[in-house]
């Protein structure tokens, strides 16, 4: 039995340009749902390294006033771990500022006391700084709190606009898709109107073009995943090839859920091509007799 | 108190009440038409170019709505039909077109079957059918032939065979003789009076070719200006 021809055509040089269009849109919402999805790690990795981490800068102390202040947080039910952290530790730390020369001589240096405590625990910070306090040990604990605060809030806009962006390059995608099927069906009038008196329903009639642009959808929107995925991994292998030191940028990966966006990306491009030829055929048939 | 579905006006293929059409705001190309075409009749329909001889019949197979009036066929109203209602509708209708307006992608035999795949047909069952048809028309060599590799009376051949496949209740044509040479207008001719004949179905044909005309012998319809000059009640098949 011959193979029935599309009541379509199958070539029409108009949708080149659409795949086009299409693909790189596709590529465009791949790429920032990654990016989106990397923000939203490297947030989350941020926030639990500061996590469970707590600073007490010793006021006015000498060394055996932080030996009993260790020993009273040691003492702390939560608290895992309390030491006093050694002058090259706050040199360290100091050096981003004041570089690599050594601090200058005579600078006053505060005494540090590094404390690891249960992550889970709320409000330690607080009842550590109030047990000091009735201790008669001038200190300052801080909880990392503001920091941690203010970059959750940074990616949390970071990751609004990356989701935006998806978004708005998903009805770009639609809107286009719409204007294109809108376009064939009036390039295609002469056999939509034979269909039409030949007694083809609406549904008949909109399911030619929906198929049409459920294939076009999945195909662009495969390039568009696949040029995606080119992007991401050679993104990774420039990170990998430098210094190995992100600093505070996301980080791009290849895990599941990443591959899982990119096998997405095609399906809902054909979902949403699809959708929008429906409605516009539907949309436009409705207005003949 | 009334018997039956109000709706259901019998005894007629197509029924014109008051009906007129213009298109946007231009003059009326029809005006005030009434008609009565009887199951099984064979009908032509003349008049000279302008006359609205094919905005009457788009009115008949269902491509316009008329402005004012009324359209029934089958003994139903179109205008509160549905959509889906309509399409079941057009399906009762052929339509030979004076441009064929075959798909040129599609083979001869693909056109043919047009209406059949509409319908939602399987190939395997209406292959054997289509295929004789087409050589009931003279075109049983042709099947795999596309529009362009086709004549002028071949594609017409194929236009009608297109209509006729569903064997429908009511066959339109619009000057389907037109594109052809005298011979195979008349050959095409005789094939609708033998369908008429053969199946009962109601012809209605609209030409400006009298000399055909008169060879037909069949009841004419002449459009003047919107207006249908003669109204006349047909109810005898051809000759």
């Amino acid at each position: 039995m011959s193979q029935e021809t599309p009541l379509l055509p199958e070539r029409d040089t108009r949708e080149a340009a659409l795949f086009f269009v299409v693909c790189a849109l596709c590529f465009l919402a791949a790429l920032a749902a990654l990016s989106a999805r990397a923000t939203y790690d490297a947030a989350a990795g941020w926030t639990a390294e500061v996590q469970g981490q707590i600073t007490v800068r010793l006021v006015d102390a000498d060394r055996r006033a932080a030996d009993e202040a260790r020993d009273l947080i040691a003492a702390v039910p939560g608290v895992t771990g309390a030491r006093v952290m050694a002058h090259e530790e706050i040199e360290a730390l100091l050096e981003p500022s004041f570089g690599a020369g050594g601090l200058p001589a005579g600078l006053p240096m505060p005494l540090i006391l590094a404390v690891e405590a249960d992550p889970a625990l709320e409000n330690l910070a607080p009842d550590l700084q109030r047990r000091l306090t009735e201790a008669g040990i001038d200190s300052r604990v801080d909880a990392h709190e503001t920091w941690a605060g203010d970059v959750r809030r940074a990616l949390g806009v970071v990751r609004l606009v990356a989701l935006s962006t998806v978004v708005l390059l998903g009805a770009t995608a639609v809107a286009v898709i719409a204007f294109a099927t809108h376009a064939a069906l009036l390039a295609r009038r002469d056999i939509v109107d034979v269909l039409h008196l030949s007694g083809a329903t609406d549904r008949f009639i909109s399911r030619l073009f929906e198929r049409r642009f459920w294939v076009l959808g999945l195909k662009a929107g495969s390039v568009g995943a696949l040029f995606a995925l080119a992007a991401v991994a050679l993104a990774m292998s420039m990170a990998s090839a430098g210094s190995g030191r992100s600093g505070l940028l996301p980080r791009l990966s290849l895990d599941p859920t990443d591959l899982l966006i990119l096998i997405a990306t095609p399906i809902l491009a054909a979902l949403a091509a699809r959708i929008a030829a429906r409605i516009t055929v539907i949309r436009s048939l409705k207005g003949a007799f | 108190m009334s018997i039956g579905n109000p709706d259901m006006i019998l005894d007629f293929a197509v029924r014109l009440d008051g009906v007129s059409l213009r298109y946007d705001s231009s003059e009326e190309i029809l005006s005030g038409i009434d008609l009565n075409l009887k199951p099984g009749s064979f009908t032509c329909l003349t008049g000279p170019s302008g006359a609205g001889k094919t905005s009457l019949l788009k009115l008949l197979y269902l491509a316009l709505p008329p402005t004012r009036g009324e359209v029934s066929l089958f003994g139903r109203r179109t205008h509160d039909l549905s959509r889906n209602a309509l399409s079941n509708m057009r399906r009762r209708i052929g339509v030979v077109f004076q441009e064929f307006r075959l798909l040129n992608h599609l083979t001869a035999y693909e056109n043919a079957a047009l209406p059949l795949r509409v319908a939602g047909q399987k190939e395997m069952d209406y292959r054997p059918d289509v295929e004789e048809l087409l050589r009931w028309v003279g075109l049983g060599g042709r099947l795999d032939a596309r529009p362009e590799q086709l004549s002028g009376g071949e594609q017409q051949r194929v236009a009608i065979a297109r209509a006729l496949v569903n064997k429908p209740d009511l066959l339109i044509a619009d000057e389907p003789t037109g594109n052809v040479d005298p011979e195979m207008g008349e050959r095409l001719m005789r094939l609708f009076i033998e369908l008429n004949r053969r199946l009962g179905t109601t012809v209605m044909i609209a030409t400006h070719d009298l000399t055909l005309i008169r060879k037909v012998e069949a009841p004419v319809l002449r459009l003047q200006h919107g207006l249908l000059v003669r109204d006349v009640e047909f109810g005898g098949n051809a000759a």
